[in-house]
């Protein structure tokens, strides 16, 4: 293994649906790593799969009707090829996951220490006292207060910020290396956004473990990425650098989502039309249907080769071919607003 | 590589994890390992090398018999004791909780009250009072305090008074025809149909719960198979085939249990499958299944324990469903007339009804108590136990 590879590297993943209407290919084709110690953020609008490519990751997709295709490499191993026994020992152990909702999350019937307990008597064979003070140790860790009392309560009698600080606690038991995080933010209301994403950047400081969040919310994403990966309807639409993606978007999507946001731009708008029917994507670009500069080469054939516009910043889109002048594109890019540079981001 | 970690997975032996957990188990399995191994053990020696009339202890010669279905009957109260009433004793806040929700019900604690005395009755009565015993001088005896014509008893044992026959303290509700005291009866009784309670109980629960859950949580082929198999076990004419077994093999009691229980299961696996799909859809089994655990693991400890209200809730009404075949088939003369049940004792009494109406009354009210008590348990079991309501009240 070399000291350069990724902690988590996803090539060419594909992950389909049969259903009635059809094949719902929800994720086409994605590659990402995400590096030891590293954020990566996915961004997407609701349904273009980010959260069906980070539950393909450790194959919890329902299989059938699901099925995932393609490689992902952990540590050099291929999850996708493991065998369910083994790859049980390395999901909560090595990946540990936490979900939108810590209130659907926790099992209602017992008391949260002991949901604790339990996940870590999955993985490891260690007395009821022992565990009974990890529990108690990573509530503490995780900014509960009175962690021993809070033991003994029931999830009801945890507040929603509370409850997502036990999905943290639960998802340290196995000092994992990868934490895969969907939208933990998402049903929280802004405050306590901020203190769990600080409670994650400290986490990970301590645990140095790489973590892949998933979210639509581009302010939670310049908090707490490295790298970002924008996707849409399956496919990724532009990658890279936390700083590079906010000053250059360079992909058509990018920028509309980034006029999105409240504060950037004169007025706030929404992107017109929807996402395109997964069971039956659009030639060329998925994104060409609702793009303002798509032209006809952008409807044909499959989703452009990615270009690489330099520092690791890489984007789906026929501007960037040679031939094209992207400075059309580039010239939308909306900047951060101290940011004073507007050249255009690549000369082909 | 950033990590310190010393334990990478790719150098984590696997057959340590295959392995864990394996020997580690709770206090419950093994004080139910422990008391149901030597009793099982017994009840085989029983079986296997006491001779049907022998008494089971016959080298400490106290005369004590036991039957194979008295050691199912301790067995199956084994497991109660062990999983049901040890869990509660153990888990003090949630008993209280479940306790205040249920004593809201009144009926149901005056209700839980008489299933105790029944219980208790049933489970101690034989050991204090002997089996009722055939006495043809003691005929026709009336209950303490009533009266019946001199003209209809052998031998009146109490005080007789302008020809009529008053009852003693020796027969409190009187005797049958064969002089059998419908008091001892009816205790006797108690523990018969705690019999059925419990066995009938235990093999329906472990039946249903497994096939619902397997069913709901494996889906596909699986779940289609074990369906089909609840709809033939369903439609199943069980009396017609009942009557049929009663013929070939007599009608013993163990026979009724077995035969009832064994095609009783399917409406219950039917509603586990049911609330454990629902169970299985939230969003905690799937971070359960995130976190690695085993499929065993997620039906044992998640969907199982979700859906034990609803199934603690289906098994008390259908206990009395149960108890009351039992009498009903008594009544009609195909139930096992060698054992002293309240169906035996009702169908005993149907023909001197007109004079000695209390052999018919007595064991008739305690049924009745004791099958209205049930559905008045269930009932505030269900308000009780159902965690929906507070969590909706959450919302």
């Amino acid at each position: 293994m070399s000291a350069d590879e990724p902690l988590l590297s996803v090539r060419d993943l594909t992950t389909s649906f049969r259903t009635d209407a059809g094949t719902l290919t929800a994720v086409d084709g994605v590659d990402f790593d995400v590096g030891e110690a590293e954020t990566v953020c996915i961004v997407g609008e609701s349904g273009s799969g980010k959260t069906v490519a980070t539950e393909s990751v450790t194959r919890i997709v329902k299989e059938p009707p699901g099925q995932v295709e393609g490689e992902v490499l952990f540590r050099g191993q291929d999850l996708l090829s493991m065998p369910e026994s083994e790859l049980r020992a390395i999901r909560g152990n090595n990946i540990a996951h936490i979900f939108q909702n810590p209130q659907d999350a926790l099992n209602h019937c017992f008391t949260v220490g002991w949901q604790i307990v339990e996940a870590i008597k999955v993985h490891q064979n260690v007395p009821d006292k022992e565990a009974r003070a990890k529990a108690i140790d990573l509530l503490d860790e995780v900014g509960i207060a009175n962690p021993s009392e809070r033991f003994e309560d029931y999830p009801h009698e945890f507040s929603g910020g509370q409850k997502q600080r036990v999905m943290i606690a639960m998802a340290l038991v196995g000092n994992p290396d990868l934490l895969i995080a969907d939208e933990p933010t998402t049903a929280l209301d802004v405050t306590v956004q901020a203190q769990i994403l600080k409670l994650l950047n400290r986490l990970q400081d301590e645990y140095g473990m790489g973590i892949l969040f998933v979210t639509h919310d581009l302010g939670v994403v310049a908090e707490i990425a490295d790298r970002i990966v924008v996707m849409y309807s399956g496919k990724v639409m532009e990658r890279g650098g936390v700083y590079d993606i906010f000053e250059r978007p360079a992909h058509p999507y990018t920028q509309a989502l980034m006029k999105c946001l409240p504060g950037r731009g004169d007025t706030t708008t929404g992107i017109g039309g929807s996402l395109p029917d997964p069971t039956n994507p659009p030639d060329g670009c998925r994104f060409a249907p609702r793009c303002e500069h798509a032209v006809q080469d952008c409807q044909i054939g499959d989703q452009p080769e990615e270009v690489d516009i330099g520092d690791d910043h890489a984007v789906s889109c026929v501007y960037y071919r040679t031939g094209y002048d992207s400075s059309v594109v580039a010239d939308e890019t909306m900047g951060t607003g101290t940011e004073t540079d507007q050249e255009g981001p690549a000369d082909d | 590589m950033a990590t310190q970690k010393p334990d990478r997975f790719d150098e984590v032996n696997w057959d340590e994890f295959s392995g864990s957990n394996r020997f580690n188990f709770s206090v419950n399995t093994i004080g139910m390992l422990l008391t149901s191994i030597p009793w099982l053990a017994l009840g085989y020696y029983n079986y296997e090398f006491v001779g049907p009339r022998e008494a089971t202890f016959g080298f400490v010669n106290n005369g004590t018999t036991l039957t194979n279905l008295d050691f199912i009957f301790g067995f199956t109260l084994l497991l109660f004791f062990f999983y049901l009433v040890l869990p509660l004793y153990q888990n003090p806040r949630m008993t209280r909780y479940y306790w205040k929700e249920f004593k809201r019900n009144r009926p149901a604690v005056v209700s839980l009250v008489w299933l105790g005395i029944v219980f208790a009755g049933g489970l101690l009565g034989p050991l204090f009072i002997k089996t009722p015993t055939q006495d043809i001088f003691a005929g026709y005896q009336p209950p303490v305090y009533a009266s019946i014509d001199s003209a209809y008893v052998s031998r009146c044992l109490g005080e007789v008074r302008a020809g009529q026959c008053y009852g003693t303290w020796q027969y409190p509700l009187g005797t049958t025809r064969g002089g059998e005291g419908v008091f001892k009866t009816i205790i006797h009784g108690m523990t018969i149909s705690m019999k059925i309670a419990f066995i009938t109980t235990t093999i329906v629960a472990i039946i249903g719960i497994s096939f619902g859950t397997v069913s709901a949580y494996a889906g596909g082929w699986v779940d289609e198979i074990l369906m089909r198999l609840v709809d033939i076990v369903l439609s199943f004419p069980t009396l017609l085939f009942f009557i049929m077994i009663l013929y070939v093999y007599g009608a013993g009691l163990a026979m009724f249990i077995l035969v009832f229980a064994a095609f009783a299961w399917g409406g219950m696996a039917r509603y586990v499958r049911s609330k454990a799909l629902s169970v299985s859809e939230e969003e905690f089994v799937k971070a359960t299944r995130i976190s690695g655990a085993s499929p065993y693991r997620i039906v044992r400890r998640h969907i199982v324990p979700n859906t034990a209200s609803s199934i603690v809730t289906q098994l008390t009404l259908l206990i009395p469903g149960f108890i009351l075949a039992e009498a009903q088939l008594a009544f009609l003369g195909l139930g096992d007339s060698s054992i002293p049940s309240w169906g035996q004792l009702i169908a005993a009494g149907r023909d001197p009804i007109d004079f000695a109406p209390w052999i018919v009354l007595a064991p008739g009210f305690v049924l009745f108590l004791t099958i209205l008590a049930f559905n008045f348990v269930g009932d505030a079991l269900l308000d009780a136990l159902n965690p929906e309501t507070e969590a909706e009240a959450e919302k």
